[in-house]
C-alpha cells in the first residue's frame, strides 16, 4: 500500500525509523543471529563447544513424522482459534459500538481475559474443562465417555482453542472497538436518516471502515497463535495426549528449553519463522486487496 | 440514534451479557478458590459458595511474597513498555507510510519479521545482550578491525561493556523491540486522508509538525488500545523478568507468584497462590477501566 | 620537619590499612544460591538461608528461587554463558548427566577438601550417593532435596475386603484391586500417565526389579547407551497396568484432569496410588476427616530378589569461575545443609528426607518418626536401602533425560488410548528415545562422563 501524498525529506523520515532499528537490532536480530548459526551446529548447552554439521539439523527435523504432526496441529490450532477470536471480538465490538445502556461498563470488562495472569488461566480452565470435577463433567454425566481431554487428542485440542480464544477475545474486542470508534458518527447518522437499517448500516459503512483493523488482527492473530501458544499448551496438555497438542512453539519450547537441545530447537525457530513469513506474505498479498484504506 | 430497534436491542443486551459472563467466569473461579481453606480448595469438584477465608489469604499471600514493592515494579515494567512501544512503534510507522525512500519496504519487513519469533525461544543469546548491551558493537568493531584501527591511532584499547541486570532498563527495552505496534499505526494511518496531509504542506507545515498536531491526536483510539494491550502484556511477562532480576530490588509481582504456586510434592495451597494472583491481576484491570477514558468517537469524516 | 612528615606518613599507612582491613570485617561475602523450587517449599529455603547467614557473620548467601527445576538450569546455562552465573545451584536429578560435561562446576569433594571441612561419604545412603557420584565414586555435586517413591493405601478400604497389610507383590495388588471393585469402589487404584511418571512407573520399577532401563549399566558406563525397557519386565508390568485400566481398577488422574492422584487418594476417592514420599504431608493436611491411611514400599513381582528403589529430587552444584572468597562461602554453606540439625530442620518443615544416615539416626534420636504427621516416612528409607546398590541400580544417567521421559508420557498415552499395543508403544519409546541419545551423543564428541 502506498500513500500518495508523502514528505519529501528522506533523510528526517529514516530517522524516525532510527530508534526501533537500534532496538530490534541490538535484542531481536543479534540474539537471532546467534539462533541461526546455532541450527547449523551442534551446540553443547553450556557453551563447552560445537560443531559444524550444515543443513544435518533441517534434515533430521523434517523427516521426523513427530514434527510433521506438529506443524499441522499448529496449522489447525491456529485457523480454528483466530476464526472463533476474531468472530465473538467482532461481535462484542460491534455490539458494544452501539452504546446502548451498560456499554461503558461492557467496554471495560470485555478486555479482561486478555490481562489474566498464566496461573489463574490455568486453574479457571483447569476447573471449567476437567471431565470428571468442573463444568464439563456435567456433560459426561449425561453422555459418559464424551470428554476425555487426557486420552482423546481431539478433546484435548479443543481445550486449548477455547482458553486461548478467550484470552484473544479481549485483545481484538479492543482493537476493534477502538476501530469502530474511530468512524465519524455523522457517517452513520447520515445513512440512517437515509433509511438504511443498523446491519445494512454495518455492512456498507462500518464494515468497510474497519477493514484496515481486521487485516491486522487476522495477521497479528495468526501469528500470535503460533507464538503466545506454549503458556497455554505448557499449563493445560503439555503437548499430549500423545503429542495431539504439541505445537510447533510448544515443541521448540520443550525442545531447548527443557531438553536443552538448542541446535535442534533453533532449527525448528527457523522453520516456524519462515512458515509464519510464507503465510504473512500471502496474506499481504492476497487479502490487503480487499483492505480499504480510505 | 433514534430509531427503535426493539428486537435487536434485546439481541445485543443478551449477547453482551453472555460475553460478560464468559469473561468474568474464570475470574469468579479465582476469586472463590482464594476464599477457601486448604481442605477445601483442593476438594474435587470444588465447592462454587465462596468460604470465609478470603481476607485471611489475601493477606497471607500479601506478606509472604512482598507484593507492596513488587506491584511498584511490575507498574514502572508494564508502563515503560507499553509507553516506549507507543512512542516508538509511532514514529516507525510514520517513516514508513509518509516517507519515499529506498530500503522503506526492506525496513518494514524488518521490524515486522521481529513477531515472529517469541522472546522466550531466544533468551538464552538475549541474555547475553542484556548482560553486556554494547557487546555487539563490540564484536563489530573488533570483526571489522575498527578496535585495532583505533587502537593505533589513539592508543585506546576499545573496550565497550554496558550491563543492564537487574535494571528497569533491562527489563524494559528488550520487551519493546517488537512490532505489533508499527504494524497498528501503519495501518491506522494508512485511512488517514491524503487531503489533510495536503492542507498541512499547504499550511507550511514540515513533518514533525504534521506528525505531532495532527496525526497523533487521530490515533488516539488506537494508541489507547495499544497502550492497554501492551501494559496488560508486560505486566504479565514471566520468564524474562525471572531471569534478569537476580535481586529481589527489582522483582516483578507477577514473577514473586512463585512464592506462592505450590511445588510439586509441597503443600498445595492454591487458596494462597489464588489470593495472590488476584491481587497481581487487579491493578491492571483497573489500568483498564483509566484507559477506556481515551476511546472518543471519531471527530473527521473520512469524505472523499 | 621531618618528624612531622614521619608521623604523618605513619598515620596514612595506618589509616590506609584500617581501609582496607575494615570490609573483612564489616561486610561478609556474598554469594548467589539460585534454586528450583516454588510455594513453601521456596519459603523453607529461604528461612534455611536466614539461618545460614545468621549462624556466622563471614558470609551471605542471596538465594533466589527460579521457580521450576526446568527454569533454574536454564537461567544459569544462559547466565553461565554470559559470565554471571551464581556460585552454587540445585540441579535435579535428570541433569545430572549434561552437568557432568558441562565443564561448568568445580567438583564439590575438592571443593570441601580445599577449604578445610572433612566430610564423610560413606555417611551418605548409597542408593542416594551413587546416583550422584561418578562411576568411580566420586561426589561432584551435594545430594539436597531428596525423595523415593512409595505406595498409599487405604487402610478402611483394604478394611472392607479383609486385608491390614499393605500388598508386597503386584498379583496380590491385582487380586486386591479387583476385590475391592467387587465390593463396589469406583477408583481402586489412580495412576498418571504423563511424563514425569516415568520415575514411579518406568525408573523406580526398574530398580527394584534389577532390571537395566538402558545399557551400559544404565548409561554410567558410556554416552553411547541406549534404551531396552522394551524387553524387561517392565513391558509384563506396563501390560498388567493397562489390562487393569481396561477392566475398570485403574483410574488415570491427573492435574489437567482436574484431580490429581494426590488429591484423589487424600479424599478417599482412590484407594491406592504410588507416589513420592514427599506427598506424605500433603494428604496429611489435605485428606478427607477420619480416613485411616499408611505408606509401604512399591510392590514387586513374586519371585523378585528386591533391591533399592530409586531417590528422586536434586543436588547442589558449585560452579567454575568465581572467586576463592566465594567459593569459601559456598563451603561453608554445603557444610551447614550437611549438618544433622538442618536435616531435621528440612525433613520437618518439608516431605524430603535425610540425605545421610547420622542424619536420619539423629532424627530418630528425637523421636521424629514416632508421631504423626511424620509417623510413616521411615518406610522411604528402608526402601532405599533395601540393599546396597548393583550396577543398575545406582540411578539412570542418559543425556536429555527430560525428552526421554517426555517421549515416555506422549507413548504411554498411545497406549492407553488404544492407538497402539504395549509392545508397539514401547518399541517406539525406545527408538525415539534412542534417537535422542544419539544426538545427546554427537553433541558431545570425544567427551567421556566422568
Amino acid at each position: 500500500m502506498e500513500k500518495r501524498v508523502t514528505f519529501s525529506k528522506s533523510t528526517i523520515g529514516i530517522l524516525f525509523a532510527v530508534p526501533q532499528l537500534l532496538l530490534i537490532f541490538t535484542f531481536f536480530y543479534w540474539p537471532a543471529g546467534q539462533a541461526i548459526y546455532w541450527s547449523l551446529t551442534l551446540q553443547q548447552p553450556w557453551g563447552g563447544g560445537n560443531i559444524w554439521v550444515g543443513l544435518d539439523n533441517f534434515r533430521s527435523i523434517l523427516s521426523n513424522p513427530d514434527y510433521w504432526n506438529s506443524i499441522s496441529a499448529s496449522l489447525v490450532f491456529a485457523g480454528i482459534s483466530t476464526g472463533l477470536a476474531m468472530f465473538i471480538g467482532l461481535l462484542l465490538a460491534a455490539l458494544t459500538d452501539r452504546q446502548l445502556a451498560g456499554s461503558r461498563f461492557y467496554r471495560v470488562v470485555l478486555i479482561w481475559p486478555y490481562g489474566i495472569a498464566a496461573p489463574a488461566l490455568a486453574m479457571a480452565f483447569r476447573f471449567i474443562l476437567a471431565p470428571e470435577a468442573g463444568f464439563m463433567a456435567i456433560v459426561n454425566r449425561a453422555w459418559p465417555g464424551f470428554w476425555d481431554p487426557g486420552l482423546d487428542g481431539a478433546d484435548a485440542m479443543a481445550s486449548i482453542i477455547v482458553a486461548f480464544s478467550w484470552k484473544y477475545v479481549g485483545y481484538n474486542f479492543i482493537f476493534f472497538l477502538a476501530a469502530f470508534q474511530a468512524i465519524p458518527r455523522s457517517l452513520i447518522e447520515a445513512a440512517a436518516m437515509d433509511g438504511s437499517g443498523v446491519v445494512r448500516r454495518f455492512w456498507d459503512i462500518q464494515f468497510p471502515l474497519i477493514t484496515p483493523t481486521i487485516f491486522f488482527l487476522l495477521v497479528i492473530n495468526i501469528t500470535e497463535s503460533f507464538q503466545d501458544s506454549f503458556a497455554i499448551v505448557d499449563i493445560m496438555t503439555s503437548g499430549g495426549p500423545a503429542n495431539a497438542t504439541n505445537l510447533m512453539v510448544y515443541k521448540i519450547y520443550s525442545d531447548g528449553f527443557k531438553g536443552l537441545d538448542y541446535s535442534g530447537a533453533a532449527a525448528q525457530s527457523i522453520i516456524l519463522m519462515l512458515l509464519i513469513i510464507v503465510l504473512t506474505i500471502f496474506q499481504f498479498r492476497f487479502i490487503e486487496r480487499r483492505v480499504h484504506y480510505r | 440514534m433514534v430509531e427503535r430497534t426493539p428486537f435487536l436491542n434485546l439481541f445485543t443486551h443478551v449477547v453482551l451479557f453472555l460475553g460478560f459472563l464468559l469473561c468474568i467466569a474464570p475470574f469468579a473461579i479465582v476469586a472463590i478458590a482464594a476464599s477457601h481453606n486448604l481442605r477445601d480448595v483442593n476438594d474435587v469438584p470444588m465447592s462454587l459458595l465462596p468460604g470465609s477465608d478470603f481476607w485471611l489469604n489475601v493477606e497471607t499471600a500479601w506478606t509472604t511474597a512482598d507484593l507492596g514493592p513488587k506491584l511498584l515494579n511490575s507498574f514502572i515494567m508494564a508502563a515503560g513498555v507499553a509507553g516506549g512501544k507507543v512512542i516508538i512503534s509511532a514514529l516507525t510507522a510514520f517513516s514508513i507510510v509518509y516517507f519515499r525512500y529506498p530500503g522503506r519496504t526492506f525496513i518494514f519487513w524488518l521490524i515486522f519479521v521481529t513477531l515472529m519469533l517469541p522472546l522466550e525461544v531466544r533468551i538464552v543469546p538475549t541474555y547475553a545482550v542484556v548482560a553486556n548491551v554494547l557487546s555487539p558493537y563490540q564484536t563489530i568493531l573488533d570483526l571489522t578491525g575498527m578496535t585495532w584501527l583505533i587502537e593505533k591511532v589513539s592508543g585506546v584499547q576499545v573496550s565497550l561493556s554496558l550491563g543492564l541486570l537487574n535494571s528497569y532498563t533491562g527489563l524494559i527495552l528488550p520487551l519493546v523491540a517488537t512490532a505489533t505496534g508499527t504494524f497498528l499505526y501503519r495501518q491506522f494511518f494508512l485511512t488517514v486522508p491524503d487531503e489533510l496531509t495536503e492542507a498541512a504542506r499547504m499550511d507550511g507545515a514540515g513533518p514533525l509538525r504534521f506528525f505531532l498536531d495532527i496525526l497523533l491526536p487521530l490515533s488516539r483510539n488506537n494508541m489507547a488500545a495499544l497502550g492497554t494491550i501492551m501494559f496488560l502484556w508486560a505486566w504479565n511477562q514471566y520468564l524474562w523478568p525471572l531471569l534478569i532480576t537476580t535481586d529481589q530490588s527489582h522483582a516483578t509481582a507477577v514473577t514473586e507468584l512463585k512464592q506462592l504456586i505450590p511445588n510439586v510434592g509441597g503443600i498445595p495451597e492454591w487458596n494462597i497462590a489464588m489470593a495472590g494472583t488476584l491481587i497481581v491481576m487487579l491493578p491492571p484491570l483497573v489500568v483498564v477501566v483509566l484507559m477506556q477514558r481515551w476511546f472518543v468517537r471519531g471527530l473527521i469524516a473520512t469524505e472523499k | 620537619m621531618s618528624m612531622i612528615k614521619r608521623g604523618l606518613a605513619a598515620l596514612a599507612a595506618a589509616t590506609l590499612s584500617t581501609a582496607l582491613a575494615m570490609p573483612a570485617f564489616a561486610e561478609p561475602v556474598k554469594f548467589d544460591f539460585w534454586f528450583g523450587l516454588s510455594g513453601d517449599l521456596a519459603r523453607v529455603v529461604d528461612t534455611m538461608c536466614k539461618n545460614f547467614n545468621e549462624s556466622q557473620k563471614d558470609y551471605e548467601a542471596v538465594c533466589t528461587s527460579q521457580g521450576n527445576y526446568d527454569a533454574t538450569l536454564q537461567n544459569t546455562i544462559a547466565a553461565f554463558r554470559a559470565g554471571k552465573q551464581p556460585t552454587v545451584v540445585q540441579v535435579y536429578d535428570v541433569g545430572t548427566a549434561t552437568m557432568m560435561l558441562s565443564g561448568a562446576y568445580k567438583p564439590a569433594d575438592k571443593l570441601m577438601e580445599e577449604n578445610g571441612y572433612k566430610i564423610d561419604y560413606a555417611d551418605y545412603f548409597p542408593g542416594i550417593a551413587r546416583y550422584y557420584a561418578t562411576s568411580k565414586g566420586e561426589m561432584l555435586s551435594f545430594p539436597f532435596n531428596s525423595s523415593t517413591a512409595l505406595m498409599y493405601w487405604n487402610k478402611d478400604a483394604f478394611a472392607k475386603i479383609g486385608k491390614t497389610e499393605a500388598p508386597k507383590t503386584w498379583e496380590d495388588v491385582g487380586a486386591d484391586l479387583q476385590a475391592m471393585k467387587d465390593a463396589g469402589y469406583e477408583c481402586p487404584m489412580a495412576i498418571n500417565i504423563s511424563a514425569n511418571e516415568s520415575w514411579q512407573l518406568m525408573e523406580q520399577f526398574s530398580a527394584i526389579h534389577n532390571q537395566p532401563v538402558a545399557t551400559k549399566n544404565n548409561g554410567y558406563d558410556g554416552l553411547d547407551a541406549r534404551l531396552e525397557v522394551n524387553k524387561t519386565k517392565f513391558v509384563q508390568y506396563v501390560t498388567d497396568l493397562k489390562k487393569w485400566y481396561d477392566a475398570g481398577l485403574i483410574k488415570i488422574k491427573s492435574k489437567d484432569l482436574g484431580q490429581d492422584m494426590v488429591q484423589a487418594f487424600a479424599s478417599g476417592t482412590c484407594q491406592v496410588i504410588l507416589t513420592s514420599v514427599g506427598d506424605h504431608g500433603t494428604v496429611g493436611r489435605t485428606q478427607k476427616e477420619g480416613m485411616n491411611w499408611d505408606v509401604a514400599e512399591l510392590p514387586a513381582y513374586a519371585g523378585t530378589e528386591r533391591k533399592n528403589s530409586l531417590v528422586g529430587g536434586a543436588s547442589l552444584w558449585v560452579l567454575s569461575g568465581k572467586s576463592d572468597a566465594e567459593y569459601k562461602g559456598a563451603a561453608a554453606f554445603l557444610n551447614f545443609i550437611h549438618d544433622p540439625k538442618t536435616a531435621l530442620f528440612w525433613s520437618t518443615n518439608t516431605g524430603y528426607i535425610p540425605v545421610t544416615k547420622s542424619g536420619f539416626d539423629y532424627m530418630k534420636s528425637t523421636g521424629f518418626y514416632d508421631k504423626a504427621p511424620y509417623k510413616g516416612r521411615e518406610v522411604a528409607i528402608a526402601s532405599l536401602t533395601a540393599s546396597e546398590p548393583t550396577e543398575i541400580t545406582r540411578g539412570v544417567r542418559l543425556g536429555n533425560f527430560t525428552q526421554i521421559r517426555a517421549e515416555f508420557g506422549t507413548q504411554m498415552q498411545a497406549i492407553f488410548a488404544n492407538k497402539v499395543s504395549v509392545q508397539e508403544g514401547l518399541d517406539a519409546l525406545v527408538k525415539n528415545g534412542n534417537a535422542i541419545l544419539e544426538r545427546f551423543q554427537q553433541t558431545y564428541p570425544g567427551k567421556t562422563l566422568p
